[in-house]
């Protein structure tokens, strides 16, 4: 517990809070100011938005014990206030609320639109709101209720705001001086991962492709791909508390800048010696974010060079659902997947003294700081946008 | 929805910050919190200690320098969005179309840089205005360029016990242009693809860089050169295209709005 002291709708307030707390709950449940609502409590709705020190802010995403000192003020603290009159009546007159749980957090952002915003236009408004979520109204009436209100403040001042100019300066052509190169940049190896978005994928689901080459016979990586301890200690973070030659039990630890996870599962293997290839379907979970993967790998193996070189292409379908899932962010997934790819054929090399695998050749994994460990199909999916 | 347990500090200096990062191994630096809390909330990251220097002074600053301005790491997006520094006109511009103003008003410069959301606007647009970041660490004071700060996604070349703890921003001449575009779903949220231009016929920089991909932004320096030379006549689908499917590979959707992204920025730079 840690003491916070900061003014509260105007009344100075002193409290102990756990650090965790977010200042929605402080305000909710510390302090009955129920007005705030909690939605996504990641910062995408708007509807929990208060103001902190004359500024609008997320409360999900403030944490109380770092308000100490603040003037916060939530909507109950606006009663008083003229232009919140202004906005309640226009609110009312225009429609701009059905089931008024985006309201308090729209009333705040709408007040700040106002006063610092004092020229905005309709596309203006559209533009400053997006920060908050209606599921109701369709945006019109809010709309409409900000811009009468705008109206009819400048009709009282008439004051306006004039945006500063930017530079008008025509293009001038120029002999350029050659920048200085940075991180090595090979293209090529970034063209290694294929994604499909296949129609006939079922929602939810992603399916890519990936390849690399190790300067081993087809034989040997056979035989690797055989013994489920020795993949696993290829596989960063990997795990395996029990296994025979058709199952595996074990955990994945992950880690990514701040993000972590283990994720706990286990593992079904098939493994087809006329194709050279195999098939690998798992599924696990992160009970510290209550995420949930599963997913399917399969892998063939080819020999390139006279058999002096293998090829091994792996073609991976997963699925995600809970927190990882929900943190969605497109692109980063692929840059994940393409790094441990790497990752597990260079220690795949490594563990045969094959040396470094021939292709794809990762810049990535001449950082010496690779603080992430991970699953592949786990990866891949984390920041995907789900279809 | 509600986060792990952790311990927080706010040290009442940086030399406070210092000495708490040198001590504690598993501490993670809050300042704005805007990308941070998301994580804590959904429980996918659960540090041990916050260190916040959300309002640590030495980081709160915006000092003109002569040649570059410096931006203190904890300057919110919200705070360049309302300051027009006169030959940083860029800035302005891109930190008004991060997120959303509640985002802005809490969101900052060196936050967003040590976060190295690959996503987000300020790795690309310091990059494209080689801008400097400045470092310190137990090892002292270090200087990066902005373009290779960010290693990947969510990784940079901080060491363990280091924080930015400014960003130097090189100013522009008069007849400087630059363009910024992004490709949004939903207004505010993270672009799908964007692209940032710079040109200076004074300091004979050209810079255009790709952002929104898996991992940094990447320069399309040719291409930022053939501009320089030959202004408009430079600019052709074709030379667009093949400068993005160097360095980004992708569907035929990204490679679109990638290519989109670097037109519509380069349209800026030569809008009248």
């Amino acid at each position: 517990m840690t003491t916070v002291a900061f003014t509260l709708n105007g009344v100075p307030i002193s409290a102990d809070v756990q650090p965790r707390t977010h200042l929605g709950d402080f305000l909710r449940d510390g302090h009955r100011l129920s007005g705030t609502h909690l939605g996504c409590e990641h910062g995408v709705c708007g509807a929990c938005t208060v103001q902190i020190n004359g500024a609008q802010a997320r409360s999900c995403l403030t944490l109380a014990v770092a308000c100490d000192g603040a003037e916060v003020m939530t909507i109950e603290g606006f009663d008083h206030d003229p232009v919140m009159a202004d906005l309640r009546e226009a609110f009312t007159t225009h429609h701009g609320l059905q089931c008024g749980f985006c309201t308090p957090g729209m009333l705040i952002a709408a007040r700040d639109i106002v006063l610092r915003v004092p020229d905005a236009a309709e596309k203006t408004i559209r533009r400053e709101l997006s920060g908050n979520l209606c599921r109701c109204t369709g945006y019109v009436g809010i709309v409409d209720a900000i811009a009468s209100v705008i109206e009819k403040r400048k009709e009282r001042t008439e004051a306006a705001l004039a945006t500063p100019a930017r530079t008008a300066a025509a293009f001038a052509t120029f002999e350029p001086i050659a920048p200085s190169s940075t991180a090595s940049r090979s293209p090529s190896s970034r063209e290694t991962l294929t994604f499909a978005r296949e129609a006939s994928l079922r929602p939810g689901w992603t399916r890519f492709d990936e390849s690399f080459v190790i300067h081993k016979p087809r034989a040997v990586i056979w035989e690797l791909f055989g013994d489920v301890r020795r993949v696993a200690a290829c596989l960063p973070g990997v795990e395996v508390t029990s296994c025979d030659d058709t199952s595996a039990k074990g955990r994945m630890m992950t880690k990514l800048g701040p993000i972590a996870a283990s994720f706990a599962g286990s593992a079904l293997i098939t493994r087809d010696p006329a194709n050279w290839s195999g098939t690998i379907v798992g599924a696990g979970t992160d009970s510290g974010s209550g995420s949930r993967t599963k997913g399917e790998i399969v892998y063939r193996l080819g020999p390139i060079e006279q058999d002096e070189m293998t090829r091994v292409d792996l073609s991976v379908l997963y699925n995600l659902q809970g927190s990882l899932a929900q943190f969605s962010r497109s692109g980063l997934a692929q840059e994940f997947a393409r790094q441990l790819v790497a990752k597990f054929a260079e220690n795949c090399s490594s563990q045969l003294g094959g040396g470094q695998p021939a292709a794809p050749a990762s810049q990535s994994l001449d950082v010496g700081k690779m603080l992430w460990l991970a699953s592949l199909a786990w990866l891949k999916q984390i920041f995907r946008r789900s279809n | 929805m509600k986060a792990s347990a952790f311990d927080y500090v706010r040290p009442p200096d940086l030399a406070g910050v210092l000495d708490m990062l040198r001590q504690f191994s598993g501490a993670k630096l809050i300042a704005g919190g805007q990308s941070l809390l998301p994580l804590l909330n959904l429980r996918l990251a659960r540090p041990t200690l916050l260190i916040d220097i959300g309002r640590t002074e030495a980081l709160r600053a915006i000092e003109d320098r002569g040649t570059h301005v410096r931006i203190g790491a904890a300057v919110t997006h919200a705070e360049l969005e309302d300051c027009l520094i006169p030959d940083c006109p860029m800035l302005r511009t891109v930190a008004g179309g991060i997120a959303y103003r509640a985002i802005r008003n809490r969101g900052t410069v060196g936050g967003s840089l040590a976060h190295a959301d690959p996503a987000a606007d300020w790795p690309l647009a310091m990059a494209a205005l080689g801008a400097t970041v400045v470092v310190e660490g137990k090892a002292g004071h270090r200087r990066l360029p902005a373009d290779g700060f960010m290693l990947g996604a969510f990784q940079t070349r901080l060491e363990e016990d280091e924080l930015v703890v400014a960003v130097d921003v090189p100013k522009l001449s008069p007849d400087a242009r630059y363009g910024y575009y992004k490709f949004c779903r939903k207004t505010g949220e993270f672009p799908e693809a964007s692209a940032a231009a710079v040109f200076d016929p004074f300091s004979r920089t050209a810079r255009l860089y790709l952002g929104a991909l898996s991992g940094p932004p990447q320069p399309l320096h040719d291409l930022a050169a053939t501009i320089a030379r030959q202004g408009l006549a430079a600019i052709a689908d074709v030379a667009i295209a093949d400068a993005v499917d160097r360095v980004a590979a992708g569907d035929s959707i990204e490679r679109r709005m990638r290519c989109a992204a670097v037109t519509r920025a380069l349209k800026e730079v030569f809008a009248e």
